[in-house]
């Protein structure tokens, strides 16, 4: 029991981050290679908050916060450079993460940060990465709908376009960022209570491209089929057991795959099975 | 009431001098053409006047307001409204959707006011009206990477209406149709302008432009070479010789 | 003396990035397409010299070997990767050369191993040459005169035969390249092919520089070519080469002075989002 619990809050945390990049880049048209930068800039705060002393609940604010504010300084950079360019700079955003907290004893520097107190127990966090999860999913589905959802369309659609009628895009650029890196800040303050131990390491690119290929495979712009995705790769080395030992090999083969047959990833496929669009 | 004015424009690219010292005036309903052969500056001079471009020198005021330094979006929140000369829609939207964006503008001014609105009622109405004025409704649920192009045009058109615009700077909208679709199409954007918003038409199509425009302004070299009624502009003499002296040189 | 030391270390590898990042900016200035796969190029290139030079005693064996595998395996990640999926959005052909990355990354790590493999005789690796005091290893002399001999012979061949001109001038206006005979997607193939050659050099003069070769070898620096590349104004080769030599002495200097603050590969991306705030077309980036 204990085990599936462990598995359904690892698929709940990869759902939180997954619908914030997708918010990010699947709704805003900003391209972030940097996203598991947010989650450990989440996980510290929130990390050391508790070992602190401070409240659970005010540790993953901290989290939540630590990470939105960063995410807006980055929002504002991105606003500078272009597409092609913002794929580097956000890339470059989570090395200089790492490279930053790999190297500062307060955080731990390589050994990260021990002994973080937990004051759940398993189905305790199960049940809250659950929650946070279902929560953000009916956050990103209201965004879809409402005119924000309707103006980040525009803006990643054609943001020169979109300013001649009026649209703030550095405004909601920004916004993008805000949303989707406070959502990240929450996975990681989870994270780092569940497991009670952080490393600078769990947060490098390899992560970050993770979190893009549960987006990208589930369906760029899609927050069902996103879910879907981040499901699908956080179950598909459990369900297969030898695919661990093959994990990057098959994420790899997969998004390529994704990308040459179905750009639109799972929620394209099943558009075009079924002509329903999943939202 | 000056509703747009440029002041003493300057602009060099790389050494080249765009535009030199230009100044534009436009006055509430009325509509304006731009002409000038090919090069002479026209769509660099809408470009300052919509922000796309800063001037290295000279100002721009919209209804007595500074907005040289003014963001984009701010001047079309304002009033100033652009059209493309290609055609520049969202493509994944349908034609109304584009419409759409635009003619919420009240809902989609602020983030996070935009973030708790749902209501897409009113705008669609609004949007409909539109496509329907513009005479393109029937194609109003086609995706915009579909429609063609005297569709995309009046879509711009529409979309640019529905800011509320005190002034529609239309740049070569009659490009690439043929000449009975530019005929009705220049007749539609007199309609506009004789209800009241102002015009700046830049365009190529002489004959049009000379039959519906108050009042000419012909760019040669980046700089103003004349300005007044159509039939004079037309007939001076310098004027042709830099339209046909342009076209010896091409 | 020290800080002299500094400097030379810093073009030492400024070479090196070189070697990478003038392909990156070669398939770039061809196809906007970030081709973070070079690493794959690099380190294949990087494996089979090793095996080559382990099994015949033979460097210069070895640098054919890679240079002949990287330029068969860099044309095909053209063919069977980018070519299909030319006509969509850049995103989409960066994502799939992520996922070329990162599984053949792993594809390495399960054939060859984890851990790396070393050099059975590497010469170079432990003999010095001193030059004014300073000290050198051969290795990275070799790398220097690898990145000026190699470059030069780019250079010479853009410039001056047949193959090089009708290079440019696909790169700069593909359509009317077309128009006067210039045949594309021999350009293509060509470019890829030139591309790889570097990255499979460098990935045999990287392996012997550390006497290593392992899985991840390729990643950093291809990541960081990608930087240098941005750096130096997508497209621009010259910008590439100044940002790559600027580059290695950045972070020459750098993890000398901010050793306690930041690693190697932060103060790289720090620099170039520094950079970039500064000047958003990169150190001699030209405007779209």
């Amino acid at each position: 029991m204990d085990y599936y619990l462990s598995v359904a809050t690892f698929a709940a945390l990869n759902v939180i981050l997954a619908l914030g990049l997708n918010l990010i880049s699947g709704f805003c048209g900003q391209v972030s290679l940097g996203h598991a930068a947010f989650y450990g800039l989440g996980a510290y705060a929130a990390a050391l908050c508790s070992v602190a002393g401070l409240p659970f609940a005010v540790a993953l604010l901290a989290g939540v916060l630590t990470a939105g504010a960063f995410g807006i300084v980055v929002g504002i950079a991105a606003l500078r450079v272009r597409e092609d360019f913002l794929a580097i700079v956000t890339m470059g955003v989570g090395f200089l993460f790492l490279g930053v907290v790999r190297k500062q004893d307060w955080l731990g520097a390589e050994m990260g940060i021990a002994r973080i107190p937990s004051p759940l127990d398993k189905t305790g966090y199960a049940l809250l990465a659950i929650g946070a999860a279902i929560a953000l999913l009916l956050l990103s589905l209201h965004v879809r709908r409402s005119w924000m959802g309707r103006a980040f369309d525009a803006v990643a659609q054609d943001e020169d376009a979109a300013r001649t009628i009026g649209i703030d895009v550095a405004g909601y650029k920004i916004a993008a960022f805000f949303l989707g890196t406070c959502a990240a800040g929450l996975a990681g303050g989870i994270y780092a209570h569940m497991t009670q131990l952080i490393v600078p390491d769990t947060f490098n690119f390899i992560q970050s491209i993770t979190i893009l290929a549960m987006v990208v495979i589930g369906g760029i712009g899609s927050s069902l089929g996103v879910v879907a995705g981040a499901v699908l790769l956080t179950l598909m080395p459990e369900l297969f057991r030898f695919i661990n030992d093959y994990k990057l090999l098959v994420y790899g083969a997969l998004l390529l795959a994704v990308m040459r047959f179905s750009p639109e990833g799972l929620a394209g496929f099943v558009r075009r099975l079924t002509g329903w669009r999943p939202a | 009431m000056t509703l747009l004015e440029g002041q003493g424009l300057s602009i060099a690219f790389g050494g080249v001098h765009a535009l030199d010292d230009v100044t534009l005036r436009v006055s509430q309903a009325e509509l304006v053409g731009l002409i000038g052969p090919n090069g002479a500056g026209k769509t660099t001079l809408l470009r300052l006047l919509t922000g796309i471009l800063a001037p290295d020198a000279g100002t721009v005021r919209f209804e007595g307001r500074d907005v040289t330094r003014m963001p984009i979006h701010r001047r079309a929140q304002l009033g100033l409204a652009l059209t493309h000369q290609i055609v520049r829609p969202f493509p994944e939207m349908t034609l109304l959707e584009n419409v759409m964006v635009a003619a919420a503008l009240e809902r989609t001014l602020r983030p996070w006011r935009a973030i708790a609105s749902v209501a897409t009622a009113a705008a669609r109405e609004r949007a409909m009206a539109l496509l329907r004025r513009l005479g393109i409704e029937d194609a109003a649920y086609k995706l915009a990477r579909n429609a063609p192009l005297g569709y995309l045009k009046r879509m711009q058109v529409a979309r640019a209406l529905a800011l509320d615009p005190r002034l529609l700077m239309l740049d070569e909208p009659l490009a690439g149709l043929n000449n009975t679709e530019a005929a009705r199409f220049a007749d539609l954007i007199a309609e506009l302008n004789a209800g009241g918003i102002g015009v700046v038409l830049v365009e190529h199509n002489l004959g049009e432009v000379t039959r519906i425009a108050r009042r000419l302004v012909v760019l040669h070299n980046g700089a103003v070479l004349a300005e007044g009624a159509p039939r004079e502009v037309m007939a001076r003499r310098d004027v042709r010789d830099a339209y046909l002296g342009a076209e010896a040189h091409a | 003396m020290y800080y002299a030391e500094l400097l030379l270390i810093g073009l030492v590898w400024g070479c090196t990035y070189a070697l990478m990042a003038l392909g990156l900016t070669l398939v770039y200035g061809l196809l906007r397409i970030l081709h973070v796969a070079q690493a794959t190029v690099f380190t294949l290139g990087a494996y089979v010299g090793l095996l080559v030079a382990n099994h015949t005693g033979s460097l210069a064996l070895a640098f054919v070997a890679a240079a002949f595998a990287a330029g068969v395996l860099g044309p095909l990640i053209y063919r069977l990767v980018y070519q299909p999926i030319l006509d969509k959005p850049p995103f989409i052909a960066l994502v799939a050369s992520i996922g070329v990355l990162i599984a053949m990354e792993d594809g390495f790590r399960l054939m060859f191993g984890p851990y790396g493999l070393s050099f059975a005789s590497n010469p170079w690796f432990t003999s010095t040459y001193s030059i004014g005091g300073m000290t050198l290893n051969v290795v990275q002399l070799w790398m220097v005169a690898a990145a000026v001999v190699l470059l030069s012979a780019f250079a010479l061949f853009a410039a001056r035969t047949r193959a090089g001109v009708a290079w440019r001038a696909t790169v700069s206006d593909p359509a009317m390249a077309e128009s006067f005979g210039v045949g594309v997607i021999g350009v293509r193939y060509t470019n890829f092919l030139i591309a790889s050659v570097l990255a499979g050099i460098a990935g045999v003069l990287v392996g012997l520089l550390n006497n290593l070769v392992e899985p991840g070898m390729g990643s950093v620096i291809s990541y960081k070519g990608l930087a240098i590349i941005v750096l130096g104004g997508l497209g621009s080769v010259p910008g590439t080469l100044v940002a790559s030599l600027v580059l290695g002495v950045v972070e020459s200097y750098g993890t000398v002075f901010l050793d306690k603050v930041m690693d190697r590969d932060a103060i790289a991306f720090l620099f170039l989002i520094v950079v970039l705030m500064v000047r958003p077309r990169g150190l001699l980036g030209k405007a779209h």
